[in-house]
C-alpha cells in the first residue's frame, strides 16, 4: 500500500467494535467469575503489603500473585472475552500469559526491592479506586474493573513491582505493560471512552514515581540484587 | 438452506407483501400506505434487490455476548420485516459473521437474505478456503455474492471466484474499496474484468465516485453497492442538529437518515446502500428511505449544495 493510501486511514478505522461491547466485557467477566472476584480483591490488597516487606518470602509471594493475576487476566479477559471482538487483544492476551509465567518462573530469582510506604499506599489506591473508572464510564456498578481480571488495574498494580527490579530485568518486564498502555490508550481514545484513559495514565504515572525511587544502576547490575540502597530510606 | 429459487421466492414474496404491511412500521416517515419498496435490478441478471441493505462492520462484532447477540438479532429481524435482504460482511469484521449466523439461525431466515461476504487475505490461494469458512459461520451452503475486499490480491482471488461462479459455488462476484481509495485501479478492474458488483464509498459529502466510477459501472453493467453511506456515522454528528431544508418533503424526505440514503439510492448507477446500525429505531429510520418518492437529478444537486453550505 502506498504511503498516501495509509494517510487516508484514521485511528477509528482500526477499531472494529463499539464502546458498548467494550464496557459489557467488564460486566460479563464479573458475572462469569462471581463470587470468586472477592479472592482477587484480597490478593490485590495483599500485593502492596507483601511488596513492602524486607523479608524475602513475602516479596516472592507478591511476584507469584502478580504472575497469577497476569495469567488470569490475560487468558480470561483478553483471550476469551476481548479477543473475539478485537484480534490484537488475543495477541496481547497471550503476551500477558507469557509475562505471568515469566513472573512465576523468576519468583525465586528476581526480587523487587521493598516498595516503601508511599508506593504501597499508591498500590492500595490502584486496587480500590481505579476499578471505579469502568463504573463511571458505563454508569453500571457491575462493570467494576477488578485486579486479576481487568487488564488496566492488573497492569497498574503490578508495574510497581516491576519498577523495583534490577535495571535489565525491569525494562524487560515493562515491555508488555508499556505496549499495552499505549495500545489501550489509543483504543479508549478512539472509542471516546475517556474515563478508561485513567488506566494507562495511572500506570504511566505510577511507573514514573516508582522509577524515581527505584534501585540505582549499580545495584541493578546483577539480576539477583536485592540489597537495599544504603542511600535510600526503606521501611 | 433450500435452493436459490426458493430463496428468490421468499425475498420476492416478502417484498410484495410489504407494500401494505410496512406503512405502520414506517410511521413518521414520508412513506404512504401502498408505497412499494425501491428495488433495483442486478444488471448482469436482472434479479431485483431492495435498494437498502445492511452493513455489519463494528455493529455486529459483539463476540459471545448473548445479550448483545439477542439485541442484534432484533435489529436484523426489523431489517427483514421492512423488506431488507442484502447483508454485507467480511472475515475482517471480527465476530460479525458468527453473530449474523446466530441471528439468522434464531430467525430461521437463511432463505430470506441476499448473503454478501468478502475475501480478505493476502494469500491468493486461500479464496475457496475463506469462502467456505465464512459460509460455515453464516450457516449457509454458499454466498450469493463474494467480493474481493479492498482489492487485496485481487488478481488471484478474482480468478478463483470466476471459477467458483462457473461451478455454481457462488452466484455473483465483485470487488470492494472504501474511503475513496485506489479509484484508478478499481476503474481499471471494472474496465477489464467481468464483474457483477463493485462496492465503494459514496455519500452526500464523499462524491468522488460521481466523476468516473459510477458512470463507468453503469456503462459496463456492474451493480454498485454503496458503503459508508453515513460516513461511518459522522454525517449525523455533523448535521443532525441542523434543520432539513424546507423543500425536503417534496423529495419524500422526513429525516436526516432518509436525506442521506435517498441521495445515494436515487443515483441511477446505484443498486443498493448498506448502512450499519446497532439500534432498532435507526434501522426503522434507514429502511424508511426505501419507500416513497426519490429526489430527481435537480433535487439531488440541491441536496449536495445544502449540506455544503451548512
Ligand atoms: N472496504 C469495504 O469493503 C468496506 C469499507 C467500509 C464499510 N463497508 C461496509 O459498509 C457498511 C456501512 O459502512 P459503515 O458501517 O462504516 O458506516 P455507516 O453505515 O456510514 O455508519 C454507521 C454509523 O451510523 C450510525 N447510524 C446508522 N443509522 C443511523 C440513524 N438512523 N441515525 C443516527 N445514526 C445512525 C450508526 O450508529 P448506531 O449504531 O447508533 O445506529 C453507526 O455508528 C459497513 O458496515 C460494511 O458492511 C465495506
Amino acid at each position: 500500500m502506498s504511503g498516501a493510501s495509509w494517510l487516508s486511514y484514521s485511528l477509528q478505522d482500526f477499531v472494529m467494535f463499539g464502546p458498548e461491547v467494550l464496557l459489557r466485557l467488564f460486566i460479563r467477566i464479573n458475572e462469569a467469575v462471581w463470587p470468586w472476584q472477592s479472592l482477587w480483591l484480597v490478593a490485590g490488597l495483599l500485593l502492596p503489603w507483601l511488596g513492602c516487606k524486607v523479608a524475602e518470602w513475602p516479596r516472592r509471594l507478591a511476584m507469584a500473585l502478580a504472575g497469577l493475576a497476569w495469567i488470569g487476566c490475560g487468558y480470561l479477559f483478553m483471550v476469551r472475552y476481548y479477543g473475539p471482538v478485537n484480534t490484537p487483544a488475543t495477541w496481547f492476551g497471550w503476551a500477558f500469559v507469557i509475562e505471568g509465567l515469566l513472573l512465576l518462573m523468576l519468583r525465586g530469582r528476581a526480587l523487587p526491592i521493598p516498595l516503601g510506604l508511599p508506593l504501597a499506599v499508591a498500590g492500595w489506591l490502584v486496587i480500590l479506586v481505579l476499578p471505579w473508572l469502568a463504573v463511571l464510564q458505563s454508569g453500571d456498578v457491575r462493570a467494576l474493573a477488578l485486579f486479576g481480571m481487568a487488564p488496566g488495574v492488573t497492569v497498574a498494580a503490578t508495574v510497581l513491582l516491576f519498577a523495583r527490579q534490577p535495571l535489565l530485568l525491569r525494562w524487560f518486564l515493562l515491555l508488555v505493560p508499556l505496549a499495552w498502555s499505549l495500545f489501550s490508550a489509543l483504543t479508549y481514545w478512539s472509542l471516546g471512552t475517556y474515563w478508561l484513559l485513567g488506566f494507562p495514565l495511572a500506570t504511566l504515572f505510577l511507573l514514573v514515581v516508582a522509577l524515581r525511587v527505584s534501585p540505582s544502576p549499580v545495584q541493578s547490575r546483577g539480576l539477583q540484587s536485592v540489597r537495599p540502597d544504603p542511600e535510600r530510606r526503606l521501611p | 438452506m433450500a435452493g436459490v429459487s426458493r430463496r428468490r421466492f421468499l425475498i420476492g414474496a416478502g417484498l410484495g407483501s410489504l407494500a401494505l404491511a410496512s406503512s405502520p412500521l414506517l410511521a413518521g416517515k414520508m412513506a404512504t400506505p401502498g408505497d412499494a419498496p425501491q428495488l433495483r435490478p442486478i444488471p448482469s441478471t436482472g434479479e431485483p434487490l431492495p435498494a437498502i441493505g445492511m452493513g455489519t462492520w463494528i455493529t455486529f462484532n459483539v463476540g459471545s455476548d448473548q445479550r448483545l447477540i439477542e439485541q442484534r438479532t432484533r435489529v436484523l429481524e426489523t431489517f427483514l420485516e421492512l423488506g431488507g435482504a442484502v447483508i454485507d460482511c467480511s472475515p475482517m469484521y471480527g465476530s460479525s459473521a458468527d453473530v449474523v449466523g446466530a441471528a439468522l439461525e434464531t430467525l430461521d431466515a437463511h432463505d430470506r437474505v441476499f448473503a454478501a461476504s468478502k475475501i480478505w487475505t493476502g494469500d491468493g490461494s486461500k479464496t475457496r478456503e475463506q469462502a467456505a469458512s465464512s459460509a460455515g459461520r453464516w450457516g449457509i451452503p454458499r454466498f450469493d455474492l463474494l467480493q474481493v475486499h479492498n482489492l487485496l490480491s485481487w488478481q488471484d482471488h478474482l480468478a478463483t471466484l470466476k471459477d467458483m461462479k462457473a461451478r455454481g459455488e457462488v452466484r455473483y462476484l465483485g470487488i470492494t474499496t472504501s474511503h475513496g481509495r485506489r479509484h484508478d485501479e478499481l476503474a481499471r478492474v471494472i474496465e477489464t474484468e467481468d464483474l457483477d458488483f463493485v462496492q465503494l464509498t459514496y455519500n452526500v459529502l464523499d462524491r468522488e465516485a460521481d466523476k468516473r466510477l459510477l458512470p463507468l459501472a453503469q456503462e459496463r453493467g456492474v451493480a454498485v453497492i454503496v458503503n459508508r453511506p453515513f460516513q461511518g456515522g459522522s454525517l449525523f454528528r455533523r448535521f443532525q442538529t441542523e434543520p432539513l431544508p424546507g423543500w425536503a418533503a417534496e423529495a419524500g424526505i422526513g429525516t436526516w437518515a432518509a436525506f442521506f440514503l435517498k441521495f445515494i439510492i436515487s443515483h441511477p448507477a446505484v443498486t443498493c446502500a448498506i448502512p450499519a446500525t446497532t439500534r432498532i429505531e435507526h434501522m426503522r429510520e434507514n429502511m424508511g428511505a426505501m419507500y416513497g418518492p426519490l429526489p430527481d437529478a435537480g433535487q439531488r444537486r440541491r441536496m449536495a449544495e445544502y449540506v455544503r453550505q451548512l
